[in-house]
């Protein structure tokens, strides 16, 4: 701590004698939790019942070289479903400089990046995932022309408050082709990665010290219609499950994916497909499997749509690229598609005198079929039948009645393996299907106050039966809003409420907000990641400063 | 606890004499077209920057509300939205097919590994910023049935 105030007192110091091409910025963002005992939870709340998650973050700039450094802490406890590794740390988790000077981009430090979808390569952040795949090194981007560049990575990753023990290199290069192949209307790029890990196998010959992945590109654009195709190959490596080799044997991986666009104003059509045969890739051979989404260096998201209300983000689909060989189950990864549509229609259309609009995805995701021998080997289809994973058929229509009021009706039509819903085997125990109904409102009154009203209703045989929600907002002004939450498990066996309470305030560099009641065990998701939260009930409090 | 404190009194202390920028980033077009975004406010242009992802409801709840009334609020003040796509590779591809299907005029940028959201420090979208010569003028976080009202007054009072 006192190490943080005074490189900040070095950096203020510095700015005192500022000059104009000079800037120093940065964002403080505390997360935390209060937690209660709450008996029709079963929830028994932890020794260390507050718990919270702080990051500040400063910058420094001047002219070409930008500097910056990240503190966190995770003090008393990281909040729950957090990483364990972080639990009681803090420090300076981050740092880095960065020269921009011609057609040269060079950092020193920690560094993100991604290469091409992100398939074969990511590094990121997100806090409310917990998730920060940081590389420690040196990142090289250089431009040989607008149409050619070319980017190299070197270091090691990191894992909570320390790095991975094993080294990441990598190559990405872009080619635009427009001015080669005199392209006028049609924007044509390829492009190409290299990725590999050299970790040391002690004196275990079988297991490959250097494992590498290489990919390659192409996007189209031309009009209406658009292409994406990417495609990598992955060296043989062991499988293994929460530090545990699998299998004697050494398995290579691939994938696949396509994106076909079709748009034009007022209409958009886009459909993706994607294999993933055994193809995850981590920093450290024996960190596959983590709950935790820790120390990834390919990033393989759920390809479904993203629901945000109460009872629709209740059954979601994780994405399931592993090759897993055991006595319970037999799998080599994922396969499957989904589509979007989006129209808008015109004024004084059947529903009404305003634009209304539609939007409608279907995915289908499932095993990739595969028989499994003796010797632990499989043979593999391109993508035959195997089992479901995951399907849904969903749709939404925005209206606005009048300049006042407008609504947006969603319903949702999901079929989910329970082994991916709840966990366990995948393929072997069943099915959850429901049937999820939503109809929001929101109206605006005089300066700024507004009224916003969800109703929504699950239906289900299965797993936890039905549920039945409700959502009231009220915006005092566009800075300060309350609400209130029910999601009420009616059909289940202990009928129980989950509410919440809470409201927020946000005026220009300062965000708060604060909440009470219960939160439902589950996955929380963003961008196709999930973080699994246990059910608990307290006080949450968020703030976010920057500056 | 005290040495969160401490921190805290800190931040705010700091937050009195800081200025807001946006930083030296240059962002990818759809078509992939290489834009800084320190020139979309240069020469006392009016730049709307939006901070949005094809999963966020309340971004596209405010981006629709704007577009009811785009193309009358720009023929009484020239401006221009960008509306910056936070979308990752799982989602980016419905990026395009989204715009176009909602009838949208913006000029949509890619932040596509969020290197513009973290150093904004915005760790929720929607974030809605007005800028203009690259100084931030105007900041709001989340949205609620008639900010776009609230943007706009800001807008014409910049004018």
């Amino acid at each position: 701590m006192k190490k943080l105030l005074f490189f900040i007192s070095v950096i203020f110091s510095l700015t005192t004698v500022a000059q104009s091409n000079e800037n120093i910025f940065g964002s403080f963002e505390s997360n935390s939790q209060l937690l209660q005992d709450d008996n029709s939870l079963n929830f028994t709340s932890p020794e260390d019942n507050f718990r919270a998650n702080n990051y500040f973050q400063l910058n420094y700039n001047i002219g070409n070289v930008s500097t910056g450094i990240q503190y966190e802490s995770y003090l008393p406890s990281a909040m729950l479903g957090y990483y364990p590794q972080y639990n009681g740390e803090n420090g300076i988790a981050s740092y880095f400089v960065n020269i921009k000077r011609n057609k040269t981009d060079i950092t020193f430090g920690y560094f993100y990046g991604q290469f091409g979808n992100g398939l074969i390569f990511r590094s990121w952040e997100n806090r409310q995932l917990g998730i920060n795949n940081a590389i420690k090194g040196i990142k090289l981007k250089y431009k040989f022309s607008e149409s050619f560049n070319l980017t190299t990575i070197y270091g090691q990753q990191r894992n909570g408050f320390e790095l991975n023990e094993a080294t990441i290199q990598g190559v990405d290069t872009n080619l635009n082709l427009n001015k080669f192949l005199n392209l006028d209307k049609t924007d044509l790029t390829i492009g190409a990665s290299y990725i590999g890990r050299y970790q040391n196998n002690s004196t275990n010959d079988l297991i490959p010290a250097n494992v590498k992945s290489l990919g390659a590109r192409v996007d189209l654009y031309s009009g209406r219609f658009s292409l994406n195709f990417e495609g990598i190959i992955k060296d043989s490596d062991v499988i293994a499950n929460e530090g545990i080799i699998l299998s004697d044997k050494l398995y290579d991986g691939t994938a696949l994916q396509l994106d076909l666009g079709y748009s034009k104003k007022g209409l958009g059509l886009n459909t993706t497909f994607r294999r993933l045969e055994n193809f995850n890739f981590y920093s450290d051979r024996l960190a596959e499997g983590n709950i935790y989404n820790q120390q990834t260096i390919s990033y393989t998201p759920a390809l479904t749509k993203q629901q945000d209300y109460l009872l629709t983000n209740i059954y979601v689909y994780s994405a399931q690229p592993r090759l897993v060989i055991n006595a319970l189950e037999n799998r080599s990864g994922e396969v499957g598609s989904q589509t979007d549509f989006y129209y808008t229609f015109k004024k004084d259309s059947f529903l009404g005198k305003y634009k209304s609009k539609i939007a409608v995805n279907f995915s289908y995701w499932a095993a990739i079929e595969s028989n499994f021998n003796q010797d632990q080997s499989y043979d593999v289809e391109f993508i035959g039948d195997g089992n479901r994973y995951y399907r849904d058929f969903n749709f939404e229509l925005k209206n606005r009645w009048s300049n006042k009021f407008n609504t947006t009706i969603t319903m949702l039509d999901v079929i989910i393996d329970k082994g991916v819903a709840l966990g366990g085997p995948l393929g072997v125990q069943g099915d959850i299907k429901a049937k999820v109904g939503v109809i929001e409102g929101t109206y605006r009154y005089e300066n700024g106050k507004s009224s916003r009203a969800v109703i929504q209703h699950l239906w289900t045989k299965n797993d936890k039966k039905n549920w039945a929600g409700l959502v009231y907002e009220y915006n005092f002004s566009t800075n300060l809003n309350v609400f209130i939450a029910d999601g009420w498990n009616y059909g289940g066996t202990d009928k129980i409420h989950y509410y919440n309470f809470g409201g927020s305030y946000s005026k220009d560099n300062i965000r708060l907000s604060l909440n009470y009641g219960r939160q439902r065990g589950g996955l929380i998701c963003v961008g196709g990641v999930c973080r699994y939260v246990p059910e608990n009930t307290g006080v949450n409090l968020n703030l976010n400063l920057v500056f | 606890m005290n040495k969160f404190l401490t921190l805290l009194t800190f931040i705010f202390s700091i937050t009195v004499n800081s200025q807001s920028t946006l930083p030296n980033i240059s962002l990818n077009s759809l078509e992939g077209n290489e834009i800084n975004i320190q020139s979309i406010s240069s020469d006392d242009k009016i730049a709307v920057v939006s901070l949005w992802a094809t999963w966020c409801v309340p971004c596209i709840k405010e981006l629709d509300a704007i577009s009811e009334y785009y193309e009358e609020w720009r023929d009484e003040v020239n401006f221009e939205l960008y509306a910056i796509s936070t979308d990752d590779s799982r989602t980016i591809k419905r990026v395009n097919a989204m715009v176009n299907g909602k009838g949208w005029d913006y000029t949509i940028l890619l932040d596509s590994n969020n290197e513009l959201q973290r150093s904004l420090g915005a760790s929720t979208i929607p974030l809605t910023l007005i800028v203009k010569n690259n100084e931030i003028v105007y900041r709001h976080s989340g949205y609620s049935a008639g900010v776009e009202f609230e943007l706009f007054n800001k807008i014409k009072e910049l004018k």
